[in-house]
């Protein structure tokens, strides 16, 4: 009997994801945000970043059910109100250690520092909010990274990073991404990451010369490399069950995807980027495969609900992407 | 009646569908929810979000953000569309978007011509207004501050300076405010003028120089720079273009922002072509009124024409087109009656200034 459960709960499941964006209708979303952020001279920004963020998020489907964006404008511009106060702030403090104090090398050190700084606070809180604004099936997705904790570690990578002569910094970029994905929740189904700084280091050090020798040529391979590590290091778990992300994304798939996106954005001055946008998002989802025995019919909610959004607008404030 | 309908429900605890049986009364604005044959309850119209995915249609209810209902009829999706619509439950984004992408792409474009006419037509007398309202000590601020930079990387002839010094104390430059000159030490030919009063004329154009009517020329035309504020407007002007662009191209993509950009700073310099003009034609009139020969504002050009064969100086790169600029020299000068004076103390102090 017991042997039986077992075999019943170990059957893989199938997992299907699609794309289902099309240019068009991404196009006439940005056209709309366009022209309502322009009669309201800007302020509809993060109303137009939600339309659009949500635009994306339903077009994307696990086995024929959408994923949900439920962020709002007024979070967003919540977030973006207090990123302008820290950018007045910062500079505020900036000018009287200049003009008043008059010590300047001690304002600049001041002032890189200050944006230096909220790069960790940024990253989790974007992760924070992001993840608590997605949900599937009515089941949301958390972040359950601690503050204290990532800022500490941020300053300790980058000390090694500084010390070792940007070295380091392969194992920066790849704790950090191990650290935020395996606090990723989705329901009662974890994340982790296996991702490590010395495979990424190697990784990018043969695309970078194969690149140079290749006359680029490699790039599109590497980019392809660089895609299958962030995919195949993803693994989620639910008790005993595991799912294992694959790419199957080639070398060519990339050189293609890239030159027909170059193509229709150079060739229509740049209007075109909706439908390249639509295309990548589809090469993505395209090429992402899951294998495992998680019942995606039997998730749980666990995650509570978060609305503060203020490292999603620093995130997209310094233009830091999150990949 | 086919406001019954079966769809399906995700209650917001577990990822597990369930059948469900929605009634939609749009008398009430109600949707009456019959769950997993057994619970039933009510959504108020007022408080429901959606999204449109085709036929298929995903409700929301803000009271219980997490918890879908989906329905997959054409027939249903239109008849909520238009009750939510009638409870003016869909934003202006949606209303939008349902125009359809032709009705939408037109509006824009619409919208985008009224900016352009504005950008040439509105712009520049705005930026000019503005210019007016800002007190002349933010010139000399502005002027200062750039001066002092300038000075850390080149150096002042004291010597010449105090003859250029004394040479324009000579003309009536038509100056409301005290002009200072400086010469300084440069292969480069070059002179420009701060909003300050501040001119500054580098050794390597007086070199080239001939007469002193061409040094009056250059007077002439960089006073008149300091005397028509064209720094202070070309840079409200330059602030309010860069504010439009940048509100234009807030949220689309960087190809498009750039071309934009560009044809701001081609823009720009065709506006500052203006400004030479005038101050060519301010600079002619004030040879005019100290009794010099008009010409030296020709042969001026002819002088840095010839510098242009071996490199590009700056002054003619900020001032292109020399040859309009000459023949409208000529057509004034040919249309104007003055007089001239033989001025032997501007020639003396010129030919100490040369040496």
């Amino acid at each position: 009997m017991e042997n039986l459960m077992t075999q019943n709960t170990n059957q893989k499941k199938n997992y299907d994801f699609e794309f289902f964006g099309k240019g068009s209708e991404y196009f006439a979303i940005m056209i709309v945000n366009w022209l309502l952020t322009l009669v309201t001279l800007g302020l509809y920004y993060p109303w137009a970043r939600a339309k659009r963020l949500r635009y994306v998020y339903g077009q994307t489907a696990l086995n024929n059910e959408r994923f949900h964006f439920a962020g709002t404008g007024k979070e967003m511009f919540r977030g973006f109100i207090k990123i302008i106060l820290f950018y007045i702030a910062v500079m505020i403090s900036y000018m009287v250690l200049l003009k008043v104090v008059k010590l300047p090398l001690l304002a600049i050190l001041f002032l890189y520092l200050a944006f230096f700084a909220i790069i960790p606070f940024a990253i989790h809180g974007s992760f924070r909010y992001r993840m608590s604004r997605t949900s599937y099936r009515g089941i949301r997705f958390g972040y359950r990274g601690n503050r204290n904790e990532i800022v500490k570690k941020f300053f300790k990578w980058v000390f090694f990073t500084i010390i070792t002569f940007g070295i380091y910094s392969a194992w920066l970029q790849m704790n950090i991404r191990k650290y935020t994905h395996q606090n990723i929740r989705y329901g009662d189904v974890e994340f982790s990451n296996n991702a490590n700084g010395g495979d990424w280091l190697l990784l990018n050090l043969k695309g970078y010369f194969l690149t140079i020798i290749t006359l680029g040529i490699y790039s599109f391979w590497w980019q392809s490399e660089i895609f299958a590590y962030y995919i195949d290091n993803m693994r989620m778990t639910k008790g005993e069950q595991r799912i294992k992300c694959s790419s199957t994304a080639t070398g060519g798939g990339f050189f293609e995807l890239l030159i027909v996106n170059f193509l229709i954005t150079a060739f229509t001055l740049g209007f075109g980027k909706a439908w390249a946008d639509m295309r990548t998002q589809k090469f993505i989802f395209d090429n992402v495969k899951m294998e495992g025995d998680i019942n995606i019919d039997e998730i749980h909610q666990t995650e509570d609900e978060y609305t503060n959004a203020f490292g999603e607008d620093a995130m997209d404030f310094f233009e830091i992407d999150l990949a | 009646m086919k406001n019954t309908i079966d769809a399906k429900y995700y209650d917001g605890q577990s990822s597990a569908p369930l059948k469900a049986i929605v009634v939609l009364n749009d008398r009430t604005n109600e949707f009456h929810l019959q769950i997993a044959g057994e619970i039933s309850f009510v959504w108020l119209l007022k408080d429901l979000q959606f999204e449109q995915y085709g036929h298929i249609l995903e409700v929301r209810n803000t009271n219980y953000s997490d918890a879908i209902l989906k329905i997959d009829d054409k027939y249903f999706s239109e008849k909520f569309y238009a009750a939510m619509k009638q409870n003016n439950s869909i934003d202006i984004h949606t209303r939008l978007l349902n125009l359809g992408l032709s009705k939408i792409t037109a509006i824009a474009v619409c919208l985008l011509g009224l900016i352009v006419l504005a950008y040439f037509y509105v712009l520049p007398p705005i930026a000019e207004k503005t210019a007016a309202l800002l007190p002349e000590s933010f010139d000399n601020e502005i002027g200062n501050l750039f001066m002092d930079a300038f000075l850390r990387k080149n150096n002042i002839d004291t010597t010449k300076t105090k003859y250029l010094e004394q040479f324009a104390a000579e003309l009536d430059l038509k100056n409301r405010n005290p002009l200072r000159f400086t010469v300084v030490k440069s292969k480069e030919v070059n002179a420009f003028a701060l909003p300050n009063g501040q001119i500054v004329v580098f050794s390597a154009i007086l070199e080239n120089m001939e007469s002193f009517e061409e040094l009056v020329a250059l007077l002439g035309h960089e006073a008149s720079h300091v005397n028509y504020r064209h720094s202070i407007k070309m840079l409200c002007r330059n602030l309010a273009g860069y504010m439009t662009v940048s509100l234009i191209f807030s949220d689309v993509n960087g190809v498009m922002a750039l071309l934009a950009d560009n044809a701001q700073r081609l823009h720009s310099l065709s506006y500052s072509r203006g400004f030479e003009q005038e101050a060519d034609e301010q600079g002619l009139e004030i040879l005019m009124n100290n009794k010099v020969d008009p010409n030296g504002m020709v042969k001026l050009f002819e002088q840095l024409e010839k510098e242009s064969n071996i490199y590009i100086p700056k002054i003619i790169s900020s001032h292109p087109l020399t040859k309009e600029r000459k023949d409208n020299m000529h057509k004034i000068i040919s249309e104007t009656v003055y007089e001239i004076k033989s001025n032997d103390k501007l020639n003396s102090i010129f030919e100490y200034i040369k040496n």
